[in-house]
Formats: structure tokens, C-alpha cells, sequence
């Protein structure tokens, strides 16, 4: 889970007041943050990936005022209505091709106040947390926080020529150009290929032409760099599509207007014509609940007003509506899209303890997959001939693959180890392992298994079809083929089938040793002796039959074709 | 242990005995005074000496004779001992040397006085230690010293061994052996005579041949009536056996299933490998959640996936998008808000939830009540630790009809958790994309605390909608490895993947 560390004094005083270790934990309990540690001046808090909120001084705070009756129902937010026509941003559409989603907001400070450095510095760790979480690394989403007061609007954001780019980046002190900076700069080097294509970058430049970053890179320090002192801040966010960049702000927002802040629309223009007014960024969200999508889910009818008083104490905006209510819900909450979210919060504005819950009486009969019954009843019949069980990894070594050659699993794109490379297409795969990894425990060795496959196959919806094989290696003095036949037959002869015998070659085993086993024409089984050179390169001193049978073709011959999952 | 003889008296060696053994045996029962020395029997029984030894060793691994062992020490003069005691000590002779000379002796004058130069060096050495000779050449009594006594210690020691006797100096003993006069040798006399096991073992009479192994044959011809069987060394070594047991992770597991049907669930399964369809989009998982990443999820080489129905697929994708669905006025909801990508949904992936089972068994449109379960492998890109592994076990569990709430899935939780004996639960709000609300059940541990184990929730409607259900649906996915490793003691989830065949046959802990 996401997590931050807040300063303490910092979250009371937002409160109103501190509260103790032990009703702190006991809110936090029963919400979706945690209390991580703690020491006298920090709370390490982490929070569900729904609600970064909780993760910022401001909105902890405004959650646990409603947790503790001191606050109720949305905060006060504060909005300039009289915003200037020129707190605009222009788009070219030269960006639609790159980064074509943005949006932005004006805070600012109450008048007996300015930026501090508390707020700035909660700011700036919350924006690197959103760019990690909402913005999925600035590719969703990238927010920038500039000092106003400095800029003069309207903005433009553009996809440029590289070679007319300079500014100074954040972290410097000299101006550079933009092909200087795309080569050299750490920064550019991580997120430059979201910024960037064809000698062409994204920039925001003010009316003066004055480059206020180059997103989502870097600000620029000379008109992107918000300091101590300021009054006005322009918040934006840039990205691949709408939802993220509106949600990364109003995440944002909660920094600001928890502390008091206003907020003043941005709007954004495209040539002639206003794509979006602004309002939307900070604007709370009217969503409907119905009682009855309530009842449904929860299995509870709450009295009147309790679902208001809940969703107040959430600090959420209810008011009665026909045939429920309709909630206002600030910015910083984006998990908050449907009345079914609404709902969450009416539920889970309280504990639920597991008294609450109801074991519901069955309608149904419960039963097992009559396949799985009858590959329990394989794995039943190996036990009975005396072969350990061993419960193996579907995911086998690139050396386990390799010493078996002509074996072709399916290999990991990505594997994550050496050890975990390849899927297994037989059970043999995993079994020489076995073997090798119990070569101290002498002979004889007798082994079955009943257990998944993944057999590659062109037709099925994933490319490949799962397989349940049975499979067994007998390691002793003068084990071979017959031994391995032994074991099938036994297994053949339980399910009453008649098989045919017929000689094949299958990798890992003697040639002329190794046997496919067809009931009804349908090959569903392999064996054979391993191959000198596997058992010498795993050091298992003795001959060794393995015998594998494919449950998954076999069922189907028994029964008729299995209609089920 | 396996592998002890006692107690296996069916597969016990008959008691086999070699004709010489057989003759030793004999002779020894014969034998009146007992026990009897090797040397003795031999000359009684007329057998070789090196054939008795070995026919007794033989015969006393098969606890057919017991032996008693003496060990005798004799002491005896070396031909050097024997000149000393004949001709003095070195020491003797040089003192006596010195006498003759005036208490001075050159170097020279030693040699003429019969001493040879080991016995000479030995000799100086043994006088200048007992303080009679000073340092330094010529050889000079050390006037201090007083007279030569008239018989040494070693004079003593050396005439009692001659006479045979046996109260000896050990200390002055072990000298005179460093100095190779005396030698000592030490002799083990066995003493043998049949055990009762010996005494008690038929021995057929001669000639007749006793009966080994009981054939068809014999039992078919009668042939064993009037013989004696040949008996069995009831201790000798016996084939080893390995038994089997059942795995007992995966026992565990089919003791939840067992609980799963006793609470009305049917089981059912999918594939290992799906496509991200089935395993995260239908499930509303957006197309760009970092659990999709190729940090998180394992994708597959070589292989490529087929696309679902079209109809399934324009529905779940209208719901990501956030249109209506096909057919509808309005949109369930916001949806992603991005461009539902088709090349995404059909890229094989390992399966990294069994809720994706749970998603192919609603889109069978079950009549409801329903109630389904599911206990399957998964894999995830984790890294690997005690309390993580790469490929893991989930519990995938639905209940959906009329009047399913979220109350009958903490229910359900509580029904779980009791059924394999935990007590204490808690529940706390939690995250799903798939479900809201959310929840998540935590059992106390008596060693770990408070564990998560349940998590689970409603399945949204861009969930259910687009998989045509119209009921509501409680979902869960435990992670039954961890549960399994509470319930088993075990302490690191990948000893579930057990392959020690010792282990597995219960022969260590």
C-alpha cells in the first residue's frame, strides 16, 4: 500500500486539536489507512490505493474531525468566482498525438497568509506520490505547481521544435537548450520519451513566451519554481487521458484547500473554442444513490437519517433525494464514480464486525468437479502403490528445460529468476528435479503426482490449453520400461480401458525405451526409461522409469466430453 | 527406524550353516568342559586351527556360540636385556669404568671399555641425569654424588622379568621396553561355547538335508513331512521399505474444499494460462494498472491469444470506456475513461487471480442462488520471501442470487474461519477494482498477530453487467497459502512446494 509520513503537530493543528495514540488507532482501525509507526513528531500512515486522500496532513485531518463529531459534511471550500478571463490555457493541437489531456486550477492563499513551508513541502512529496500512484510513473498523469504571482497568463501548451527550447531546468543554475537537456539531463532520460518525438517537445510557456516547464519532465526554475512567500499558485497536470490528469488534481487540491486556500477556475482552449471551463477540477460531484441499490448491497435498512449522518461523517455533502439521496463529493475523492462507491462509504463509515455478518443458508449442493474426483481418485491409487507426494511448481528452471533435450515448454517473456523460466508441459520436467534434489536419500526412489500442465495449443483462446497429467518416476536397481508400463497398466485397469502400446521417441528417454499409450485411438500417455546422460548429469546412480499419464485427454474418453470450466 | 530386523519375522534368512560351522557346532555340544580354548577344541575335534577360528567367528555373528576373552601379559628379556643382565647396564659398566680409572675417563678410554657408542651415549646420559657424572669431556665422577649403589632399579626390574616375575615397576618397566631390553607381549585365549541358541538349533541328523524355502512344489508334493526347516536369523537385515503418505499440503487443501461443499459451494476450475481478458479486463481491472505491468505479471513467449465472443467483448469494453452497453441508454458508469485496447485483451498471460474463474463461470449466466468455488494456482512476478512466492494457491469463492448483501459474505467469512478452528476475526474496509465495497477479514495468529486472510467484496456492476448478471454477487480470493501455513506450522510458504521425498514418506520431521 501507498504510504507517507505526515508530521503530527501538523495533522492536529488542521484537526483542531491532537488526539491520542490509542483513539487515533482506533479510528484508523476500522478505515482504509493504517497506522504504520509512530514516534513524537511523524505518523507513517499507508492508505488502499482508493484513498490517497488519507495520505496528505490535510485530508487525514478532515477525515478524522468527521471520525470524532468535531466536523461534519464537505469542508468549506472556498472558490474566486471572479476569476480573470485571461487564467487560461491554450492547447495546440500539435500535442494530441502526445500528451493531449490537461487540466489546471488556481489556489489561493487567505489573505492573512502565504505559501509556508510545511504546505510547500506536503505539496511537492504529494505531487511525487500521485505521479507514482495516479500518474503510473507520469505516464497518466504528471502535475506542476508554479507561482503565479510570477507568470503572465494565458498559457500555452505546445509540441515544439527542440532547437527553439531554453530554460533553466529546476535543478540548475544556467539556461540550456532543450536538445542539451533531452541528452544530458537524468530526468529526461527516465521520462524524456513522454515529452518528446521527432526533435519536438511539449512545453508551457506563458503569455511572454517564458517556458514554465517542459512536461512531464521538469519545471523550469526561473517561472516554475513555487517558493515560501507566495500567494497564488497555478496547479496543472498533463497526460495521456483526462480521467487521471483531473484526478491527480483534485488529489492535489486537498493540500490546499484543507489549510484554508481558495480556488480559482483555469480554463482550457483549443484555438476559438473553450474545452472545459475549469469548474470541474475543484468542483464537488453530485452523485445519486438510490435506498434501494443501498439495501441490496448491504442487506441493511438503516434508519432515517443514519445514511445522511454516515455520509456526513465521511465528510461527504448528503441531502435527501427521491428514492435516496443525492451526495456531493469533493475533488480528492476519485474512487467516488458511481452510487455503488457511495455505498461503500455508508457501510464502512462504521465497524463491521463479524458478528454483522449472516452465514446464509444454502440453497444450493455443494459438490466437486466430478474430473477433480477422479483425478483425486489417480492421485489415491499412486499413494496405494507406495509413490511419495510431492507437490511441485508448474513454473520449471531454464536447466531443468535445457537437460531434456527436444523439451518445449512454453518460456516465460519475462521470467523473473533463472529458477522460475519456463511452464511445464509435462510433469517429467519437474520430477528430474525432484530426482535431483534427492539424490542423498538413497534408493529406491518411488514418486507420483497429479498436477497442472500448460501444453501449447494454436486454436485455444490463450494460445495454450491446462492439463492435469499423473506422473510417477520409479529410481531402483533394474527399474525400466516394464515398470513403467506396470504402473499404467494398474491405473488403465481401474478405469476399465483397453490400450495399445506403441513405440515413440519423447525427450529425456532411451531411444527404443520410450512408449505412447493410445485409449481409443487418442493418445494419453507417454513412458520410457530416462536417458543415462540426464541421470548422470543429476547424479542419480540407479535406471529410472517415468511414466506419465494425460487425466485431461483420459476423462473425456470415460465420460464424454466435460461441459464445465 | 525402517530397516531394524527385529519384529520381521516373515522375512527373516533361515538359519544357514556352512558344513565346517556346522561341524564346530557339533563339536562344541559335544564338549563337556566348557568354555574350551581354541587350541584344545581343535586337537578334540581334529578341525584346523585357522578353519575353527573362522567357523567360530561365523558361528558368533550368527549368536550360535558365545565367547569369553582373557588377555594375557607376559614380559620378557630382549637378547639386549639378556647381555645386560649377563654383562651390567651401560651405565653399570661405565661407572664401574670410571672406578677402575680414578673417577676420569677420555672419550677413548670409554671405547676400550667394551661400550659401543649407543650404549656409551645412553649410559652418560642416565648418569649425568642422576647427578654422578658432570658435564664436559673427560668423564668425571661427580664428587658430590657419593657412591655408586650396589644394585640399580633397573638391575632389579631387569633380574625379576628373567625370573618370570610378575609384581613389576610399571614406570621402570616402560623404560627398559623404550631402551628395547625388555618386550612385552600381550596375548588374547578365547574360550568358547555354544550359546543357547546354539544348543537349542536343530542339526539334522547326517545326511538328511534340511528344508530352505516352502515351495508350491514342496507343499504340492508333500516333500516337507518328516523334515525339519532349515530356522531363520530372526536379526539378519531385511529389504527396505518406503511407505507413502499423502502430501499434506495438498490434503489441507481438500479439507477446505470439503468445507467449501459442506457450505453448499461447487467447484470449478480454469485455465492456467488466459488472456487478460479473462484475467483483468472482464474483471474491470483498467488496461494500465501497475499489477498488469510486465513487473507484475507474467507473460508468455511465442504464443499468442484469440480474442472472447464479440458480444462479451463489446460489453466489457463499453464498460471500460465508459459508454453504455450495447443496447442501453446509459453508461454504468465513468468507466477508464480511456480507449479500450483489443490488442491488450488478448495477450496470454499467467493466471494472476483465480477471480478470473469466477468470471468465466458467471458469463455461463448460472441460475441463481448460486454459490461457486474455486481452489487453483496462480502466479505472480513477486519477489520471493517466506511470505511470498511466485506461483501461490487462492481460494476463489462467489455467492450471488436475490438477496445476496455484503452481510452474508462477512457471514460467509466468519463460517470460514470457524470451520478450521479460528476464533477471533476482524474486519476492515480494503480496495478490489472489481469489488465495492470492499472489505478484508483478519484472524489473530497466536505467533503473527492479527493476519489478512479474507479479502473480499461485492463485484461491481461494470463487473457483473457486462457478464449479463443481474443478481448481486459476493466475491472472495483467499490466499490459502498463508492460511495453509497457520494451519500447518509451517513457517515459509515455499515449504508448501514439498519434493523431499524423506519428508514426504514421513521418515524425518
Amino acid at each position: 500500500m501507498p504510504q507517507a509520513i505526515l508530521q503530527r503537530d501538523r495533522v492536529w493543528e488542521l484537526l483542531g486539536g491532537p488526539l491520542s495514540d490509542s483513539a487515533l488507532e482506533e479510528i484508523l482501525s476500522v478505515s482504509k489507512a493504517e497506522l504504520d509507526a509512530q514516534d513524537r513528531a511523524t505518523l507513517t500512515v499507508s492508505a488502499t490505493p482508493d484513498r490517497l486522500d488519507l495520505l496528505t496532513e490535510g485530508g487525514l485531518a478532515l477525515y478524522l474531525a468527521g471520525a470524532t463529531d468535531r466536523a461534519k459534511g464537505l469542508p468549506p471550500a472556498r472558490v474566486v468566482e471572479d476569476a480573470a478571463e485571461s487564467l487560461a490555457i491554450d492547447v495546440d493541437p500539435s500535442v494530441r498525438s502526445v500528451r493531449p489531456a490537461i487540466s489546471a486550477v488556481v489556489v489561493r492563499a487567505p489573505t492573512d497568509r502565504t505559501l509556508d513551508e510545511a504546505t510547500l513541502a506536503e505539496a511537492v512529496r504529494f505531487q511525487e506520490l500521485l505521479h507514482a500512484t495516479v500518474g503510473r510513473e507520469r505516464r497518466a498523469a504528471s502535475i506542476g505547481i508554479y507561482p503565479l504571482e510570477r507568470l503572465s497568463p494565458p498559457f500555452r501548451y505546445a509540441l515544439e521544435p527542440t532547437r527553439g527550447v531554453r530554460f533553466v531546468p529546476l535543478d540548475g543554475s544556467d539556461e540550456v537548450g532543450a536538445d542539451a537537456f533531452f541528452r544530458d539531463h537524468p530526468h529526461a532520460a527516465r521520462y524524456g520519451s513522454l515529452g518528446w518525438v521527432d526533435e519536438r517537445c511539449l512545453t508551457i510557456r506563458d503569455d511572454q513566451g517564458i517556458v514554465l516547464s517542459l512536461p512531464p519532465i521538469l519545471n523550469s526554475r526561473t517561472a516554475g519554481e513555487a517558493r515560501v512567500g507566495d500567494r497564488e499558485l497555478l496547479l496543472e497536470s498533463t497526460g495521456a487521458r483526462e480521467r487521471p490528469v483531473r484526478e491527480s488534481l483534485g488529489l492535489l487540491l486537498v493540500v490546499f484547500l484543507s489549510r484554508g486556500w481558495s480556488a480559482a477556475p483555469v480554463a482550457i482552449r483549443s484555438g476559438s473554442s473553450r474545452i472545459s471551463d475549469g469548474r470541474g477540477v475543484f468542483s464537488p460531484r453530485a452523485i445519486d444513490l438510490a435506498s434501494a441499490t443501498l439495501r441490496t448491497l448491504s442487506g441493511t435498512s438503516y434508519p432515517s437519517g443514519e445514511v445522511e449522518r454516515r455520509l456526513a461523517r465521511v465528510r461527504l455533502g448528503p441531502r435527501p433525494h427521491p428514492g435516496g439521496w443525492r451526495v456531493e463529493v469533493p475533488p480528492w475523492r476519485p474512487d467516488i464514480q458511481t452510487e455503488v462507491d457511495l455505498c461503500e462509504d455508508v457501510i464502512l463509515a462504521e465497524a463491521i464486525a463479524p458478528a454483522d455478518g449472516v452465514v446464509p443458508p444454502s440453497a444450493t449442493r455443494g459438490r466437486r468437479r466430478p474430473e477433480t474426483v477422479f483425478r483425486r481418485g489417480v492421485a489415491v491409487d499412486l499413494l496405494g502403490l507406495g509413490f511419495a507426494a510431492p507437490y511441485t511448481s508448474v513454473l520449471v528452471s531454464e536447466s531443468a528445460v535445457r537437460r531434456v533435450e527436444g523439451a518445449t515448454p512454453i518460456r516465460l517473456a519475462n521470467p523473473p529468476s533463472a529458477e522460475f523460466a519456463f511452464v511445464r508441459d509435462r510433469l517429467l520436467l519437474s520430477h528430474l528435479e525432484v530426482l535431483a534434489r534427492n539424490t542423498r536419500h538413497g534408493y529406491p526412489q518411488q514418486f507420483g503426482e497429479v498436477g497442472p500442465v500448460v501444453v501449447p495449443e494454436p486454436g485455444a483462446e490463450s494460445g495454450a490449453t491446462t492439463r492435469y497429467h499423473a506422473g510417477t518416476m520409479i529410481a531402483r536397481d533394474a527399474a525400466g520400461f516394464a515398470d513403467a508400463a506396470a504402473v499404467l497398466d494398474y491405473l488403465f485397469r481401474a478405469v476399465d480401458v483397453v490400450t495399445v502400446r506403441e513405440p515413440c521417441e519423447i525427450p529425456g528417454t532411451i531411444p527404443g525405451r520410450a512408449a505412447r499409450v493410445r485409449v481409443a485411438g487418442e493418445a494419453v500417455a507417454e513412458l520410457g526409461e530416462i536417458h543415462p546422460a540426464i541421470l548422470t548429469a543429476i547424479g542419480v546412480p540407479v535406471p529410472v522409469a517415468w511414466a506419465e499419464l494425460d487425466l485431461s485427454r483420459l476423462y473425456p474418453l470415460l465420460v464424454g466430453p466435460d461441459t464445465g470450466l | 527406524m525402517p530397516g531394524a530386523s527385529d519384529g520381521a519375522p516373515d522375512g527373516a534368512a533361515p538359519v544357514s550353516l556352512s558344513g565346517p560351522e556346522r561341524s564346530v557346532l557339533v563339536a562344541l555340544r559335544a564338549t563337556e568342559a566348557l568354555p574350551i580354548e581354541e587350541d584344545e577344541l581343535a586337537s578334540h575335534s581334529g578341525i584346523p586351527l585357522d578353519q575353527l577360528r573362522g567357523s567360530l567367528q561365523r558361528l558368533r555373528a550368527k549368536h550360535l556360540v558365545v565367547v569369553e576373552e582373557e588377555h594375557e601379559t607376559t614380559r620378557r628379556l630382549t637378547p639386549r636385556g639378556e647381555r645386560a643382565l649377563e654383562v651390567g647396564l651401560p651405565e653399570r659398566r661405565l661407572l664401574a669404568a670410571l672406578e677402575r680409572q680414578g673417577g676420569t675417563l677420555t672419550l677413548e678410554g670409554a671405547s676400550t671399555e667394551g661400550l659401543d657408542e649407543e650404549e656409551r651415549s645412553a649410559a652418560i646420559g642416565i648418569l649425568r641425569r642422576r647427578g654422578w657424572l658432570e658435564d664436559g669431556v673427560p668423564f668425571r665422577l661427580r664428587a658430590s654424588a657419593g657412591a655408586p649403589p650396589t644394585l640399580l632399579p633397573e638391575e632389579v626390574v631387569l633380574k625379576q622379568v628373567a625370573n618370570g616375575e610378575e609384581e613389576l615397576d610399571e614406570a621402570i618397566v616402560g623404560a627398559l621396553e623404550r631402551r628395547t631390553l625388555v618386550r612385552t607381549e600381550r596375548r588374547s585365549i578365547k574360550r568358547w561355547a555354544p550359546s543357547d541358541e546354539g544348543r537349542r538349533l536343530p542339526l539334522a541328523a547326517d545326511g538328511a538335508e534340511m528344508l530352505g524355502a516352502l515351495t508350491p512344489g514342496l507343499l504340492a508334493s508333500g516333500g516337507w513331512k518328516d523334515r525339519s526347516f532349515r530356522p531363520y536369523d530372526v536379526r539378519a537385515p531385511v529389504p527396505y521399505l518406503s511407505g507413502a503418505r499423502p502430501n499434506r499440503y495438498a490434503a489441507w487443501l481438500e479439507e477446505f474444499e470439503e468445507l467449501l461443499v459442506g457450505l453448499g459451494f461447487e467447484q470449478a476450475e480454469g485455465p492456467v494460462l488466459e488472456t487478460e481478458f479473462w484475467n483483468d479486463d472482464v474483471l474491470f481491472m483498467p488496461q494500465d494498472h501497475p499489477a498488469r505491468s510486465i513487473h507484475d505479471s507474467l507473460s508468455l513467449a511465442g504464443i499468442t491469444g484469440k480474442l472472447p465472443p464479440a458480444d462479451l467483448l463489446a460489453r466489457v469494453a463499453a464498460a471500460h470506456e465508459g459508454r453504455p452497453l450495447p443496447g442501453e441508454a446509459t453508461p454504468i458508469g465513468p468507466g477508464w475513461g480511456d480507449h479500450y485496447d483489443l490488442a491488450i485483451a488478448a495477450r496470454p498471460v499467467l493466471r494472476s487471480q483465480t477471480t478470473s474463474v469466477s468470471a468465466r463461470f458467471l458469463a455461463r449466466h448460472p441460475r441463481p442462488p448460486f454459490r461457486m468455488f474455486s481452489l487453483d494456482r496462480n502466479f505472480r512476478r513477486e519477489e520471493v520471501d517466506a511470505r511470498h512466492g511466485i506461483e501461490f494457491t487462492q481460494c476463489e469463492g462467489i455467492l450471488g442470487g436475490e438477496g445476496t448483501t455484503l452481510r452474508d459474505l462477512v457471514g460467509m467469512f466468519r463460517a470460514l474461519a470457524e470451520g478450521i478452528g479460528i476464533r477471533e476475526m476482524k474486519i476492515r474496509p480494503s480496495y478490489f477494482p472489481f469489488t465495492e465495497p470492499s472489505i478484508e477479514g483478519y484472524v489473530r495468529h497466536p505467533r503473527l498477530g492479527w493476519i489478512e486472510i479474507f479479502p473480499g467484496g461485492m463485484l461491481r456492476p461494470e463487473v457483473l453487467r457486462p457478464l449479463g448478471v443481474e443478481v448481486p454477487v459476493a466475491a472472495w480470493g483467499i490466499g490459502i497459502g498463508r492460511l495453509a501455513m497457520v494451519a500447518l506450522g509451517v513457517n515459509d510458504i515455499r515449504e508448501l512446494f514439498e519434493d523431499d521425498l524423506a519428508r514426504l514418506r514421513g521418515e524425518e520431521g
